[in-house]
């Protein structure tokens, strides 16, 4: 469960940010963000968010929204893509191109179609080529990608042996594989982390993501939240002391791009000659940055209870589980559009709780 | 920057910690055959298992040494902000494939990560994080202890690994196996590919007392290859290494033990080999090199951490154990000090430790005497 509510003004004194957000994109299937704030009664967001992100298909948008808080009239926009509807796992090879693509789960491709809108590529653009990115993490958080792949080995091998299975199925055998195949199509080569620690999740994920850039450990971090929604992850989401009747498992991806709360700061570490010999520079790509933050992120707090009316839960009417705290901080950044400060919440009664507040870049 | 490793707490093949380093100091290979899944249907028939069978296993190996380390610190979760990261590379994925086969979930699903695990053996914890880092989870794990503590975000920090095996990973594990493998022979002519071994670690981080404590933390470099899923990256790795040295201010020549990942693998091995020659050439005599998984198995989100953890008792007693199931090193090895056939004695005082893991990524930890 997450909530995500305005923060009124005096919340924001003595605000510490951790973590600027540069970019910030959505790939969940059914999810019409647009449409959603608008009925939520928010104000209209401004166009800070997926300005650069590409209608991926002009024929009309991937899918209809389906949620059940979606007005009428604002359905799949073309030209919104960062946050319009999602591409279903069926469809990612529309947006990403389709080499590579044939292994990979749906959550995998989930994340890579959030990081891709994260990242303003056009459809289809070309794989980036040359050294890896040393300066660039990726943190995910999901908690279901990859059970329904190991439940479905585990039956094969029951049924046939070993022969039925092939070593090409190895990396979807690990709990890391959504994170490993992000660094690897998007040439990422910092840190690499995959958060699975339950509800809470998408903001530990957060959490560390603040961290590493706080330690110089990198210059930004994509952080992505996702789940599946397969049979067998729905059966385990459903299946845990902290769930709450009547909000089902919802697939689909959020991607965060972080980068330093002032990056005038914080000078960069000095770099081993080996990582910079005879190659291109690893700096982010002009092109890839916004001159200016979409938004702060305040300290990742572990929460102390657990409570109160979320507000917008009936209005999305369903669980992003491990991707959730991810999820609805995309959300609330959208949101300090014309709010001061949101606060996010996620986690459960059995997992806990996290809390952050995301705060509007004082013009 | 430094941090201090105050205990350590220890589950392998051999049983608890003391028990796992009298048997690596001796050369015993733990390796056996397995004991909860069909060879028939995995393709693999050893493993270096617990004698533990029932279900979660490692989440309760887990608690063990959660309970064993806070005791040995003196840490009280309680009295002061402590925080748990716990590495793995498969959680509880056993249970996940069991629950498949039944057709019903007869479990919470909040145990497919440690949290229920390390907040049951350590009340008043604050927030327990899993990674699911494969391999290499448990020196990510350590990666970021050190940061916590270095920053004051935390008082103390419970690092853990923990795995068994899940029949999928045993199946994959199989398939790339040039010939089936009845033990692990890391940097050996003959060596066949890798088995899977049982294990949990924890290692009680703090802040650093320089003369205090087990071990000093000097720093740990990360990476990800950003290249193949499975296939060691020389680049990659020597990333982290260089990572290592940065955050560690330590230089090459003042490393006298390595404690390699080594898992027995064509690639691994020759790459890993490769690597070392690299960092330590001109180096004389260069460091000791030993690697684990000929006597304990492939601890995958653990192994990194069981590592450290000998690698503590090799400081702490000057005894360096051998390296289990090499009788003839491979040529890119040749030139490495493996420790061959029996412990030798050589007070080494600043230790380096590999970990790889799928995905391409790498962790390697500099440590030292207190």
């Amino acid at each position: 469960m997450t909530t995500v509510h305005a923060v009124p003004s005096p919340a924001t004194a003595g605000f510490r940010p951790v973590a600027a957000v540069l970019s910030v994109a959505l790939n969940v299937p059914g999810l019409d963000l647009p449409t959603l704030l608008a009925g939520a009664g928010r104000l209209a967001p401004d166009a800070a968010l997926g300005t650069r992100g590409a209608d991926p298909d002009p024929a009309g948008g991937p899918t209809v929204p389906t949620d059940p808080g979606a007005g009428p009239g604002g359905a799949g926009a073309p030209g919104d893509a960062a946050d319009g509807p999602g591409w279903p796992a069926e469809r990612a090879a529309e947006l990403l191109g389709r080499k590579g693509l044939l292994a990979k789960e749906p959550a995998t491709r989930f994340a890579l179609c959030a990081v891709h809108r994260a990242l303003g590529l056009p459809p289809k653009a070309p794989r980036r080529t040359g050294p890896a990115d040393p300066r660039t993490a990726v943190v995910v958080s999901s908690n279901l990608g990859n059970v329904a792949t190991v439940g479905d080995l585990a039956g094969r091998l029951r049924d046939g042996g070993p022969r039925e299975v092939g070593p090409l199925e190895a990396p979807n055998a690990s709990s890391n594989v959504i994170a490993g195949a992000i660094a690897i199509w998007f040439r990422f080569g910092g840190p690499n982390l995959t958060v699975c620690s339950g509800a809470t999740a998408g903001l530990d994920a957060i959490w560390l993501a603040g961290l590493l850039l706080r330690v110089g450990r990198a210059d930004r971090v994509v952080v992505v939240g996702v789940e599946p929604d397969d049979p067998q992850a729905r059966a385990l989401h459903a299946a845990r002391r902290g769930a709450t009747p009547g909000r089902p498992l919802r697939a689909g991806a959020a991607c965060l791009l972080l980068g330093p709360p002032d990056p005038s700061e914080r000078p960069l570490p000095p770099r081993d000659p080996a990582d910079v010999a005879g190659r291109e520079p690893a700096l982010p790509d002009p092109t890839e940055t916004p001159e200016r933050p979409l938004a702060l992120l305040g300290p990742v707090r572990d929460g102390t209870s657990f409570g109160g009316a979320p507000v917008d839960e009936a209005r999305l009417g369903a669980d992003h589980y491990g991707a959730a705290g991810v999820v609805h901080t995309a959300l609330a950044v959208r949101l300090t559009a014309g709010t001061p400060a949101v606060a996010v919440r996620c986690g459960d009664p059995v997992d806990g709780v996290r809390e952050t507040t995301v705060r509007a870049v004082p013009r | 920057m430094a941090a201090t490793i105050t205990a350590s707490a220890v589950r392998t093949c051999f049983g608890d910690g003391p028990a796992t380093w009298d048997a690596l100091r001796r050369g015993e290979c733990g390796v056996a055959l397995l004991r909860r899944v069909d060879p028939r249907r995995v393709g693999v028939a050893h493993g270096y298992p617990i004698a533990d069978d029932r279900p979660f296993g490692p989440g309760r190996w887990l608690a063990d040494c959660v309970t064993e380390a806070l005791a040995a610190a003196g840490v009280d979760p309680r009295r002061r902000r402590v925080v748990s990261l716990v590495g793995t590379g498969l959680r509880e994925s056993a249970e996940v494939e069991r629950a498949a086969l039944a057709g019903a979930v007869d479990f919470p699903a909040e145990r497919l990560h440690f949290g229920p695990a390390v907040a049951g053996a350590a009340p008043g914890v604050g927030p327990v994080v899993t990674l699911a880092n494969a391999c290499s989870a448990g020196g990510h794990a350590l990666a970021l202890a050190q940061d916590l503590v270095e920053t004051g975000e935390a008082d103390a920090v419970l690092v853990g690994g923990a795995d068994g095996s899940s029949a999928s990973m045993l199946a994959m594990i199989g398939r790339v196996a040039a010939r089936p493998t009845g033990r692990v022979r890391p940097f050996d002519t003959d060596r066949t590919g890798v088995l899977l071994g049982d294990g949990a670690v924890v290692l009680v981080v703090e802040a650093d007392r320089p003369g205090a404590g087990l071990a000093r933390l000097l720093g740990t470099g990360l990476s990800c290859d950003a290249g193949h899923e499975t296939a060691p990256d020389r680049h990659g790795i020597l990333r982290a290494v260089h990572d290592a040295y940065r955050r560690a201010d330590r230089r090459p020549e003042q490393v006298d033990l390595v404690l390699a990942h080594g898992t027995g693998t064509a690639l691994n091995d020759e790459t890993e080999a490769g690597v070392l020659a690299e960092v330590f050439a001109g180096c004389e005599p260069g460091p000791l090199v030993t690697a684990l998984k000929g006597a304990v198995g492939h601890t995958s989100g653990g192994s990194a951490l069981l590592s450290v953890a000998v690698a503590i008792e090799a400081l702490r007693t000057g005894l360096v154990p051998p390296v289990v199931g090499l009788s003839r090193p491979t040529p890119e090895a040749a030139g490495l000090r493996l420790v061959r056939d029996r412990a030798v004695a050589a007070a080494p005082r600043v230790a380096q430790v590999d970990a790889f893991g799928f995905g391409g990524l790498n962790a390697v930890t500099l440590l030292e005497t207190t």
